[in-house]
C-alpha cells in the first residue's frame, strides 16, 4: 500500500497576520518497504510534511494516502490513535517526551496506550531495548538521569516498541556522538532489512543519505523539488551542486580523482573500495 | 490561545504608545481607585469617557477591548445569578418561577459589570500600549523608591521580565510535546479518568525538566557574561518624563478627585 500526497497544503495559523503557507499543493509518492530520506534547508517544510502522516497535522487542502487510511482535508478524520500505531513518528529530540519513573515504565507507554496489556508492553520494551543497544541493567533506572545519547535511545525505543510498520524520523541522530550516531543509522537499517519496516528520515547529514537510505526526496520552499533514488542523486556531484547541497566526501573524492585523469567507476560505495582502486592505478602508472 | 487578548501587547505607532511606561502604570493605579470610590453613574460616565478617549488616541479598536471582556463573562453570569438569589432590596420587579427578582439585585450586578468593564478598558490601555519589557523598566523605577525599606526592585523587574520572555519559548515546547505524546498514543482530548490523568502527567513532566534546564542555560549564560544581581547597572534604555506624560498625570490625578468630590457630595 503506498504512502502519497495528493494537492496537500497545509497553511499555518490562516486567518490571522501570522499565516504561513509551510506546504504548497505537494503530490507525492513514497516507497513502501525502502528508506527514504527527506532533505531539504530549514523552513523547507520537511517536518509539516511528515507530521502529516500520523495525521498530527491534518492537510488544509487536497489529501494523504497512508497504509488503508485515506485523510482529506476539511473532514475530522476518527480514530486517529490506531493510525498512530501503525506510523510512529519520532521528533527531534525525542529525549524531552520522557516522563515516567523507569525506563522499561516509559517504553512500554506506547504500547500501552493502544491497548496492549501490562505483561506484553513490558515483553515489548524489553525487545525494544535489546534493539536499540540499553541492557537490562537500564530497566528500573530514571530515564531523566540518562545522559543524552541514552535518553535519546530509550526514546526512540518507546516508538520501536509499538512495533509501527511505517517509522518516520525527524533527524534523529542531531546532537549525537559519531559513534552514536553509526549505530542510530545502522539500527534503522537493520529494521528495514529485517523487519521490512517503510523508514522515513529527515536529515541534513548527506553521509548518511548516502550509506543507508535507498530513495532521496528534496525539498524546497514547501515543495518536493526532487524524488529519486540515491544511486542516481549521487552518481556525480553535479546534481548536488545544482540543488545547492555538500554531497558526501566519497563523491566529491571521486569527482575530484577523475578531474584529475583516473577512472573511478561507480561501483564504488567505500572508502576503503576507493583506496584499493587508488592504489591498483598508481602502481600500474608508477 | 490565538483569542486570548486580555493583556496582550498590540504594536501600533500611537501617542499613547509613546508616553513613559512610568507614568502609564502610575495614570492606571490612579483610575484604578477612582473607580473603586462609589461616585455614582455620573462618576462611572466621566471615567467611560476619559477611558473611551485613551482607547481612540492608542489607535486601539473596541473589538479588541470586548474579545478581553469574554473570559470574564462567565463570572458576570454567576454573580448576577447569586446577585438575583441573595438580594431582596428594592422593588420587586418580576418573577421567574420561585425567584423574585428585585431592582437592587439587577443594579448591583450592573455596578458591577461596568466597574469590571471599565478596570478592563483601562489596563487594556496600559497592557496593550506598553512594551512588556518597556513596563518592567517602568516598575522598576517606580520600585526604586522602596529599595530603602529593602524591596529588591532590579530583581522583581528582572524576574518579570525573564518570565515574560520565556512565554511563547513554554507555549512552543508544550505543542511539542503534546506531539510527541500523540504520537505515543495519548488522546490529549478525551478518556477514561486515569487516561487522562496520565496524559496530563505526560505532559507536565518533560515541560518542567525542559522548563528548568531552559531556567539553568540562561541562568549560567547571565553568569558568563556577568551579570551580578546587586551590582550598579547602566541602561540601554533611559525612560524620560516629557510633557504629555506630566499631563497624563494631572488629569488622572483631577479625575481622582473629581470621583471623591462626587462620592461626597450624595
Amino acid at each position: 500500500m503506498p504512502i502519497a500526497f495528493e494537492h496537500v497544503s497545509h497553511i499555518y495559523n490562516d486567518g490571522t497576520p501570522y499565516r504561513h503557507v509551510a506546504l504548497e499543493d505537494v503530490s507525492l509518492e513514497l516507497a513502501e518497504g525502502k528508506i527514504t530520506a527527506i532533505i531539504g534547508q530549514t523552513g523547507s517544510g520537511k517536518s509539516t510534511l511528515v507530521q502529516h502522516l500520523n495525521a498530527l497535522l491534518l492537510p488544509s487542502a487536497g489529501k494523504v494516502l497512508i497504509l488503508d487510511r485515506t485523510i482529506e482535508a476539511g473532514s475530522q478524520p476518527k480514530q486517529l490513535k490506531s493510525l498512530r500505531g501503525q506510523v510512529g513518528l519520532v521528533f527531534q529530540f525525542p529525549e524531552y517526551q520522557l516522563f515516567e519513573e523507569t525506563v522499561l515504565k516509559d517504553i512500554a507507554f506506547g504500547p500501552k496506550n493502544f491497548g496492549v496489556s501490562e505483561e506484553d508492553a513490558a515483553k515489548k520494551a524489553r525487545t525494544a531495548m535489546q534493539m536499540v543497544g540499553l541492557g537490562p541493567e537500564f530497566e528500573e533506572r530514571s530515564p531523566l538521569e540518562l545522559s543524552g545519547g541514552q535518553k535519546r535511545r530509550v526514546a526512540i525505543a518507546g516508538i520501536l516498541a509499538m512495533d509501527p510498520a511505517v517509522l518516520v524520523l525527524d533527524e534523529p541522530t542531531a546532537g549525537l556522538d559519531p559513534q552514536g550516531t553509526e549505530q542510530m543509522m545502522s539500527l534503522f537499517h537493520r529494521l528495514n532489512r529485517e523487519s521490512g519496516k517503510t523508514i522515513l528520515i529527515v536529515t541534513h547529514d548527506m553521509e548518511q543519505v548516502y550509506r543507508y537510505c535507498d530513495e532521496v526526496v528534496v525539498m524546497e520552499q514547501g515543495k518536493p523539488k526532487l524524488r529519486t533514488d540515491v544511486q542516481t542523486f549521487f552518481h556525480d556531484s553535479s546534481l548536488c551542486r545544482e540543488l545547492n547541497i555538500l554531497p558526501p566526501a566519497l563523491i566529491r573524492m571521486k569527482d575530484m580523482l577523475r578531474e584529475n585523469g583516473f577512472t573511478v567507476s561507480d561501483e564504488i560505495s567505500d572508502v576503503n573500495g576507493l583506496a584499493k582502486e587508488l592504489a591498483r592505478q598508481v602502481k600500474r602508472h608508477g | 490561545m490565538g483569542n486570548f487578548t486580555l493583556g496582550r501587547y498590540l504594536p501600533l505607532d500611537s501617542p499613547i504608545h509613546r508616553m513613559d511606561p512610568r507614568a502609564k502604570i502610575m495614570g492606571m493605579l490612579l483610575m484604578l481607585i477612582a473607580i473603586f470610590i462609589p461616585s455614582g453613574w455620573i462618576g462611572y460616565g466621566i471615567i467611560f469617557v476619559c477611558a473611551a478617549g485613551t482607547i481612540l488616541l492608542a489607535k486601539l479598536q473596541f473589538g479588541f477591548i470586548l474579545k478581553s471582556m469574554r473570559p470574564m463573562m462567565i463570572m458576570m453570569i454567576f454573580l448576577f445569578i447569586i446577585n438575583c438569589l441573595v438580594i431582596h432590596t428594592g422593588e420587586p420587579l418580576f418573577v421567574i418561577g420561585p425567584v423574585v427578582i428585585y431592582k437592587d439585585a439587577i443594579l448591583q450586578t450592573l455596578y458591577i459589570v461596568v466597574r469590571l468593564l471599565l478596570m478592563i478598558m483601562i489596563t487594556t490601555c496600559l497592557t496593550a500600549t506598553t512594551k512588556p519589557l518597556d513596563m518592567t523598566l517602568g516598575i522598576e523605577d517606580l520600585l526604586k523608591p522602596f529599595e530603602k525599606i529593602h524591596v529588591p526592585a532590579h530583581e522583581i523587574a528582572m524576574l518579570i521580565s525573564i518570565a515574560l520572555r520565556f512565554i511563547p519559548d513554554l507555549i512552543d515546547e508544550t505543542q511539542r510535546i503534546i506531539k510527541a505524546q500523540e504520537s505515543r498514543g495519548v488522546d490529549m482530548k478525551e478518556g477514561k479518568m486515569q487516561e487522562r490523568i496520565m496524559a496530563i502527567l505526560s505532559l507536565i513532566v518533560p515541560l518542567f525538566v525542559s522548563a528548568f534546564q531552559r531556567a539553568e542555560d540562561l541562568a549560567n549564560a547571565m553568569e558568563a557574561r556577568g551579570y551580578a544581581p546587586g551590582e550598579k547597572r547602566t541602561r540601554y534604555k533611559v525612560l524620560k518624563m516629557a510633557g504629555r506624560d506630566y499631563t497624563l498625570l494631572l488629569c488622572c490625578t483631577a479625575v481622582l478627585a473629581g470621583m471623591i468630590w462626587l462620592s461626597r457630595m450624595s
